[in-house]
């Protein structure tokens, strides 16, 4: 697998896309300080949703079982998934029943996290996703790149062009208002032949059993409102204790997220339609396993608004495809390590640790620490680089020997060509600075 | 599948430990006052005109009664809901499903027109207001559908209704 660093190097040559990328989500983060700075309360929101989800994660196992008996009790089947293969055998067997060979799902970050597209294809079962991104995506065998914004490392250019093999449009057409409705048109086809709709979860209240899901295309709703069948799919993270706490996320989550005041749609499913069935599949994948742990726990209180990400000086230049995982930005790097730690162990490292992703999250999730965890936990584990571990150890050396320092510093000063090379990947891109005559040290003992 | 299931639910359960307690914190008090529902509308891209001037923009506007086909909703060119109340802060409306014809029609219709009578400061005074679950299905609905997936260009009209005109009734 291709790591953080390098995949980034390839996003990065083309250096007029990157600009945009770069530019395109600071604009984003921009307009989330706009709107969250109307609200002189925001900092007590933030506070205040943050002791919900603590509250909340101190006694999951509670709120999870309410949650059950209350969705059940409302005639909504409940279904428990220890893995992603379990959640998707569950999956094709809810729809395994139905005729129909084709289903609608609407953006479940969670089912892109089990690969559940792939699995049921392999079930002869075609899924057909139907957020305008994801859908951009799907025609072209990507992944999404960013969680809230699925296609945003791609060009109207490409868009038309992907359009144009897809769905016949002329060649050549790149004006977003009619790729967009030539979605529509096709999309609505399979809303209104489709049998079976998947839909993600964005927060289940224990106290009530109903579940809301926010997007403001519509397409949950068409999907999940026309199906016989609809199945939610989330992780067990998701549950809030009470109906009023809906309030203090839906006022943080798309302020955070796109600088919107709020969804366009924010769909409270609590009883099946007449003659519709219900399923909801929680989702564990390791995420007891986080929990668990003191450490990393903080990291399932996540709302997935992606304000890390558009925050990120290091995603806005590297792209949502460099971190190899279905979330990425800076919780995806906290998350990603916790499921395999060989697989993600550059994911930490991808990272300034300037700490801005915890100053945006709305539930205060010290995002910018456990990656500095995540790195102390990896190096120990021996699964750092050779490079980076013998460097580490070279400095940590160095830096405990005085007199070798003070060598080493009069030496490098002079023939600093030797650090300055292409083996140290540190001035692949950088210039580095005439090293002065003295050290500190001598040119203060000189005064 | 289904003893596997329920093994899969003790042993999710059994692996969740209790945490240190954490208070739970109760009602958020600190919310402001003052919104404009009307600029949030705007915000929303919600277009607001009296009852006469609908009379003009949508004389062939229909209301519809029950039906158990959402289907047959499709080919609505504009719909006219009750909607229970609305938002200022955001310009949301709540909708339920007893005030439409079918959970989809607020979606699948192409032009949408919402009645508004009461309007409430926060999300916060919404939640207050609606108290329990009451329907099978609600929502809050700001604005006409919209995407803006590619290259971050707002386009109206997505998947749900292509337009929303809002008139405040008293």
């Amino acid at each position: 697998m291709i790591s953080h660093a390098d995949a980034s190097e390839i996003f990065i040559s083309d250096s007029e896309r990157t600009d945009w990328h770069d530019e395109t989500l600071w604009f984003v983060r921009a307009k989330r300080d706009k709107v969250s700075k109307v609200l002189p309360e925001w900092e007590d929101l933030r506070e205040h949703a943050s002791q919900i989800k603590d509250h909340t994660l101190a006694n999951l196992g509670e709120y999870l079982r309410a949650f059950e008996a209350k969705a059940q009790a409302n005639g909504i089947h409940v279904h428990w998934a220890a893995d992603a293969a379990e959640h998707n055998a569950i999956v094709h067997g809810i729809i395994a029943s139905q005729s129909s060979k084709v289903l609608v799902k609407s953006k479940s970050m969670l089912t892109e996290e089990c690969h559940l597209n792939d699995y049921l294809a392999s079930k002869g079962i075609e899924v057909v996703d139907t957020d305008l991104g994801e859908r951009i995506v799907q025609f072209r065998n990507e992944v999404p790149s960013h969680i809230v914004l699925p296609a945003i490392h791609l060009k109207k250019e490409d868009v038309g062009e992907t359009f144009h093999q897809h769905l016949g449009t002329p060649k050549g057409n790149k004006d977003p208002q009619f790729l967009t409705e030539a979605a529509r048109q096709h999309l609505r086809g399979h809303f209104l032949a489709s049998e079976v709709a998947i839909t993600g979860v964005n927060f289940a209240v224990a106290e009530t059993g109903e579940f809301v899901v926010c997007t403001n295309e519509g397409n949950a709703d068409m999907g999940a409102h026309l199906a016989k069948v609809h199945i939610a799919c989330m992780g067990i993270e998701k549950i809030i204790p009470k109906r009023e706490d809906l309030a203090v996320f839906l006022r943080l989550l798309a302020r955070s997220a796109t600088g919107q005041l709020i969804t366009t749609y924010s769909s409270h499913f609590h009883l099946p339609r007449e003659g519709q069935e219900v399923h909801i599949v929680f989702l564990d994948n390791g995420r007891t396993r986080q929990l668990a742990d003191s450490k990393y726990k903080n990291s399932l209180k996540c709302i997935r608004c992606a304000a890390c990400f558009n925050t990120c000086p290091v995603y806005r230049r590297s792209g949502g495809h460099s971190y190899h995982q279905p979330v990425a930005g800076p919780i995806g790097s906290i998350l990603a390590p916790n499921v395999d730690k060989k697989a993600n162990v550059d994911l930490p490292f991808a990272s300034t640790l300037c700490g801005s992703c915890s100053n945006v999250c709305p539930v205060k999730i010290n995002i910018h620490e456990q990656l500095w965890f995540w790195r102390q936990d990896l190096m120990s584990a021996g699964l750092a680089p050779a490079v980076k571990t013998v460097g580490m150890k070279m400095m940590a050396f160095v830096l405990a020997n005085p007199v070798i320092y003070r060598l080493g510093g009069a030496f490098l000063r002079r023939f600093s060509g030797l650090l300055n090379n292409r083996l140290n990947p540190w001035y692949k891109q950088r210039e580095m600075p005439v090293a002065p005559k003295d050290s500190f040290q001598e040119w203060y003992k000189k005064r | 599948m289904v003893q596997k299931t329920m093994s899969s639910r003790d042993q999710i359960l059994g692996k969740i430990e209790p945490l240190e307690p954490v208070q739970y914190p109760g009602a958020f008090t600190k919310a402001s006052e003052g919104f404009d529902f009307m600029a949030s509308l705007a915000v929303v891209g919600a277009r607001v005109v009296s009852p006469s001037e609908l009379e003009e923009l949508f004389p062939g506007r229909r209301r519809f009664d029950k039906t158990m086909d959402g289907l047959s909703l499709a080919d609505v060119e504009v719909l006219e809901i009750d909607g229970e109340f609305g938002v200022a802060e955001n310009g949301a409306i709540w909708l339920t499903e007893e005030a439409m014809p079918h959970r989809v029609a607020p979606f699948i219709c192409q032009h949408l027109v919402i009645n508004v009578t009461e309007i409430v400061p926060t999300m916060h005074a919404a939640y207050a207001r609606l108290g329990g679950v009451k329907s099978g299905f609600g929502l809050f609905l700001a604005g006409p559908s919209k995407t803006a997936d590619i290259e971050q260009s707002l386009v109206v009209g997505a998947h749900g209704a292509r337009s929303l005109t809002i008139v405040i009734r008293s």
